[in-house]
């Protein structure tokens, strides 16, 4: 099993190199003089030429990307057009905000998911399950950016119980409750689509196995099969629960624009419209990153959880 | 990690469940920038970083009298007690300093600050020189190459030719604190504890969030010490988001609510304000190139747009049609040959008699817009109207809508530069607070980038001789009556499609009193009071 | 959105082959027609997109034309009976217009990723090893971005547009398609009777027709159509982000960003884009759902 937790380790290498390549070309792929992509407009012509040293664009590209590479190990990530900041610095708190969100919206669909499931598949067959089922399809059809402006117009603008904007701006845990609740809810949706349905399935393939059906027939405690479904289905839903995670991080995009969360989709959206590529490039390569290291630690865990599944 | 401190405080603390009371006295303001605007001195995000950040926290040595709201702001005194252009020397201006102002950090405001401010500008080998500030402003002093110390309390400063237009450039440069400056020798991490002698201070700065201010309790003006405590700007580029944070009590003040929604606002007691600016909303047309090189095509343009129907429909009556560059009644609209109004028709026949046909010869072109920002107006909605009356007389244009800052750092650099060299017109809003901003800085061939910012470009030697006259004319009236011409020049030749002027709708909560709304683009917000 | 439920369902699909691929087709149309639900949103679907595909002839109005005197008008309103947008174009013709370009957006690069993806992944699973790994690893690199993320970087790089929207798309489905894909055939090549076709001399080419991609290309296929819903919802984000479809196109994303501003004043025709995506969205998943249930043994 350590073999393939050490193969596993180091196929993440490759996979983040390729996607620091990809994050890398993105300055090239863009329209314009590449120097005029990461420096403001005024800058000095001794500001020009350092940075053009600093990223070496005068040298062939390879080199180039060696040279980024090397300053991005070592937490460089560049300054941002917009706000002159290192676009560590912006990224970083971003990111917070973001994982926030996700956490808290993953709670929601985690749990409103693993119950709705396991409590379709308890229930298959009966009108119970078809309810479930069909919220589940609802939850992943629904477009959730769409799913955000319905909630600020009924819960902010018509009844005024929540606000329809931004981080809590005063401390306090109730301040910060009422401002991350319709985030959280637009962002759950299709998670918990997703998960309603994977539980469901995973513990129906369980619970519909032979012995199990014979031992419920025989009338096997309705708490140990419950505990036995859970053991089994444990390393699906774990992957799909830490995909999910991966997907409100990085997917959040869409509602963060609704709602103006301060998170990494809110900075991502501004910085295309600010044109302003170093944020564009440090947002998504942090994001890519947490997003294989997440996939390496569910699989590890996976393994951990039941050493027969190694994937190849 | 400061959100994630934040979690885990909030979960291990018993804290108490009700939200502390907000300090008494706290004015949020909803602005239409998507980021906080430059603290470091000379504003960007255009005339709304000057608003709500440049004037506030910084002064220049002349300001706007911004305290009515019946008449065109002028300009009074600020920094400096009176100014004077020398008689033996009309090059030279000599400004006569306040005496017992202090910055934020103390140190006192004297020449040294004023020199050292200028040269921050325009020295491009000082140690101190700030390159984004000085792209920002310049080109507005474009007139000002020297300044010197004459003693504590006086400087002089000189001009490339004798032009009565010193003081409305001068306006445009506000004081920054050169010892503050020196604590840290570098303009980020000034800018993040900026120094100014305005009557708010910079406590808090969220990049991109939040910007907290507090009143400055020792500011010069007695009369104009602000009521308030404490400010608080946040940018909210979209429009449904500053009205849904004003509605539920998030923000207290947002600037350009949706229209739409102004009687629904007046309905639930919230207070509306607007007011004539001088404020234009333009397509700035790039001359070199088809199919604006073609006259008769700029005015089937303008013929073109329904000014009525985006005045009256699409944004309530927040704007007036524009067929110049200033509004009927201003001294400086003069007798313009034509009158631009709703015209398809002519429009189709102007756009046959320049040899455009939609098969064979079809007039295309390429417009950055803006999603938002200081005076844009709602961008998106007017600009999908504008293309729409565009193409039922048959001019095709594509719009490419960038972050306002943007379209401005693009807008600076010209049309001739590689990002720009596919583009055929920028739409941003413009001022003609004076002569330099109306006309100076646009029609006159000197004024071609990146001396200043005449993109398109115009070039007509007799704008050039009457702005020149202009310049040259200390007497307000007789002025007028050159400008008046040069106007009618620029009607006619109608390098910019002329949509509207805005009157800058603002929405209030009941509990915001005592603001008034100037005829201008900024405002005074120390006799704002929160209840 | 659950890769890994899909490659599970594909590989179980897979290993409920049975010696005679025919009749197996036989029975999952039979199980199809028995399926209510299915049949339901088949019927929806299908209503969909005719509907779209016969826009020019249905939609009353020319989806740009419009009076801003009549913007916002209400549902119900005489000769715009689902109302008016905010530059006063008719709602019902827009929506129809609309649904072409949302549906080609939504199903143009799944399709791309079908064909690319199953050509790479059927390749990846029945050539050697090196050319093999070589795609895999090169998938996984894609792999790694959220795919909301890596269409928003790849169409901010590249621009908006109709054309980019449908490069970066297809990009990001590509690679779920050859995992699906490089699993199924690995599955099947380890069939018995495959073995046996090699055995008794068959050529690789005729191995390839007639066993594995009768086999293969059953469960990319119903792969492949969860991931519409995907599409269409990531595509109508691009466009509400700004980056897809630019104005005035008329596409259910678009319009639903610049009806955004008017919910305030007409809560009712904002929502109506929003609809559309949700039920076209349902519709395939339904769809996807039934087809995935046909083609498996369960009880």
């Amino acid at each position: 099993m350590w073999v393939y937790v050490g193969r596993r380790l180091l196929l993440a290498i490759p996979t983040l190199l390729g996607a620091s390549v990809i994050v890398f070309a993105m300055v090239h792929l863009a329209p314009g003089d590449p120097i005029a992509a990461v420096m403001p407009a005024e800058s000095s012509a001794a500001e020009i030429e350092a940075t053009k040293r600093a990223y070496g664009f005068d040298r062939p590209l390879p080199v180039q990307y060696l040279v980024w590479l090397q300053r991005v190990a070592q937490g460089d990530l560049g300054r941002s057009i917009a706000t002159r900041r290192p676009v560590i610095l912006d990224v970083r708190d971003a990111l917070a905000n973001s994982l926030v969100l996700a956490l808290s919206s993953s709670l929601l669909a985690f749990v409103v998911g693993i119950a709705l499931g396991l409590l379709s598949a308890f229930r298959q067959g009966r009108l119970l399950d078809k309810l479930c089922a069909a919220l589940a399809v609802i939850g992943v059809s629904v477009p959730h950016y769409w799913a955000g402006i319905i909630l600020i117009i009924v819960f902010s603008v018509q009844l005024n119980w929540l606000p329809a904007m931004g981080a809590a701006d005063d401390p306090g845990l109730l301040p910060f409750l009422r401002h991350i609740a319709l985030p959280t809810v637009a962002l759950a949706l299709i998670p918990l689509g997703v998960i309603t349905r994977v539980v469901r399935s995973a513990a129906l393939d369980i619970l519909n196995q032979e012995f199990v059906t014979a031992l419920r027939a025989k009338g096997l405690a309705a708490r140990r099969v419950f505990v036995h479904v859970l053991k089994n289905s444990a390393p699906q839903i774990l992957t799909v629960l830490g995909l999910q995670f991966g997907f409100q991080l990085g997917g959040s995009v869409l509602v963060e624009s609704v709602f103006s969360w301060p998170g990494t989709g809110y900075l991502l959206n501004l910085a295309i419209f600010q044109r302003d590529i170093p944020v564009l490039q440090g947002v998504i390569l942090v994001l890519a990153t947490f997003f294989v290291l997440l996939n390496l630690a569910v699989d590890l865990l996976q393994t951990l959880i039941d050493p027969r599944i190694a994937r190849h | 990690m400061r959100a994630l401190a934040r979690l885990l405080l909030a979960l291990i603390l018993p804290l108490t469940l009700v939200a502390p009371a907000l300090a008494q006295g706290t004015l949020r303001i909803g602005m239409t920038a998507s980021d906080i605007p430059y603290t470091g001195g000379q504003s960007d995000n255009g005339f709304e970083g000057f608003r709500f950040v440049g004037y506030q926290i910084y002064e220049p040595l002349i300001q706007w009298d911004l305290s009515r709201a019946d008449r065109l702001a002028a300009l009074v005194p600020g920094l400096a007690e009176s100014w004077e252009v020398r008689k033996d020397a009309p090059t030279k201006w000599v400004f006569k300093l306040r005496k017992g102002v202090t910055f934020h950090d103390g140190s006192p405001f004297n020449a040294d600050a004023v020199v050292f401010t200028f040269e921050s500008i325009k020295k491009k080998d000082a140690p101190h020189f700030d390159p984004y500030g000085s792209g920002q402003v310049g080109f507005r002093l474009a007139s000002l190459v020297g300044v010197s110390k004459i003693d504590d309390y006086t400087v002089e400063f000189e001009t490339n030719k004798p032009t009565s237009f010193v003081p409305y450039q001068i306006c445009y440069m506000v004081i920054v604190s050169p010892t503050q400056w020196q604590k840290f020798k570098d303009w980020r991490k000034f800018a993040e504890q900026p120094s100014g002698t305005g009557p708010f201070k910079v406590t808090r700065f969220v990049p991109r969030e939040r910007l907290e201010l507090e009143a400055n309790k020792t500011y010069w003006d007695a009369k104009r010490r602000p009521k308030i405590d404490k400010l608080v700007l946040l940018p909210m580029p979209e429009p449904t988001t500053r009205l849904a944070a004003l509605r539920s009590g998030q923000v207290d003040w947002v600037e350009v609510p949706p229209p739409d929604s102004i009687p629904q606002l007046k309905a639930a007691g919230f207070t509306i304000t607007r007011n004539s600016y001088p404020h234009n909303w333009t397509h700035t047309l790039r001359l070199d190139k088809e199919p604006w090189s073609n006259k008769l095509v700029r005015k089937a343009a303008n013929y073109a747009i329904d000014r009525v129907g985006i005045c009256k429909n699409l944004l309530n009556d927040t704007c007036i049609p524009a067929t110049g560059v200033v509004y009927k009644g201003h001294p400086w609209f003069g007798k313009p040959k034509e009158i631009y109004e709703y015209n398809p028709n002519k429009a189709k026949d102007l756009l046959r008699q320049a040899g455009f046909d939609a098969s064979k010869h079809p007039a295309k072109a390429v417009h950055l817009i803006s999603t938002s920002g200081s005076g844009q107006m709602l961008p998106l909605a007017m600009n999908e109207l504008i293309q729409k009356n565009l193409k039922d007389v048959g001019i095709d244009v594509d719009l490419q809508p960038v972050e306002w800052n943007t379209l401005l750092t693009r807008w600076r650099a010209g049309f001739k530069t590689p990002e720009n060299e596919g583009l055929n017109a920028w739409n941003i809003s413009w001022n003609f607070l004076e002569p330099w901003s109306g006309f100076g800085r646009f029609f006159h061939s000197k004024s071609v980038v990146p001396v200043a910012v005449n993109t398109m470009p115009y070039i007509n030697p007799e704008a050039d001789k009457l702005i020149d006259e202009a310049e040259r004319t200390f007497d307000i009236g007789k002025q007028n009556e050159i400008l008046a011409h040069v106007h009618e020049l620029v009607v006619d030749d109608a390098p910019w499609i002329f949509v509207v002027h805005d009157q800058n709708p603002r929405a209030l909560a009941p509990k915001v009193k005592g603001f008034v709304q100037p005829q201008s683009w900024f405002v005074d917000l120390t006799s704002v009071t929160v209840r | 959105m659950a890769p890994l439920a899909g490659v599970e369902a594909a590989t179980d699909a897979v290993a409920a082959v049975p010696a005679a691929p025919m009749s197996y087709w036989r029975t999952v149309g039979w199980r199809l027609g028995r399926d209510r639900t299915t049949l339901a949103a088949g019927g929806g679907l299908l209503v969909i997109v005719l509907a779209a595909l016969l826009a020019p002839w249905l939609a009353p109005y020319d989806p740009s034309a419009g009076s801003i005197r009549l913007r916002l008008a209400w549902p119900g309103t005489p000769g715009h009976w689902l109302g008016t947008d905010e530059q006063g174009r008719d709602m019902l013709s827009r929506l129809l217009w609309g649904g072409r370009m949302t549906l080609v957006a939504g199903l143009t690069p799944v399709l791309v990723a079908f064909v690319v993806g199953s050509a790479l992944g059927i390749a990846a699973g029945f050539v050697g090893r090196t050319t093999s790994t070589l795609i895999m690893r090169t998938m996984d690199i894609f792999y790694a971005f959220p795919s909301v993320l890596l269409a928003i970087a790849i169409s901010g790089a590249l621009g908006p547009g109709l054309a980019n929207t449908l490069i970066s798309l297809s990009i990001v489905f590509i690679p779920r398609v050859v995992r699906v894909a490089e699993s199924a055939t690995v599955q099947v090549k380890g069939l018995e009777y495959i073995a046996a076709a090699r055995v008794s001399g068959a050529g690789m080419g005729a191995i390839v027709r007639h066993h594995l991609l009768a086999n293969v290309l059953g469960p990319i296929l119903v792969f492949a159509s969860t991931q519409v819903s995907l599409s269409i919802i990531l595509a109508a984000g691009l466009s509400f982000l700004g980056l897809g479809v630019t104005p005035p196109a008329a596409e259910w994303g678009l319009m639903l960003n610049t009806l955004r501003q008017s919910i305030y004043v007409n809560a009712l025709v904002p929502a109506l884009p929003g609809l559309a995506i949700f039920a076209t969205s349902m519709a395939f998943n339904l769809l996807s759902d039934g087809l995935r249930d046909a083609m498996e043994i369960r009880g």
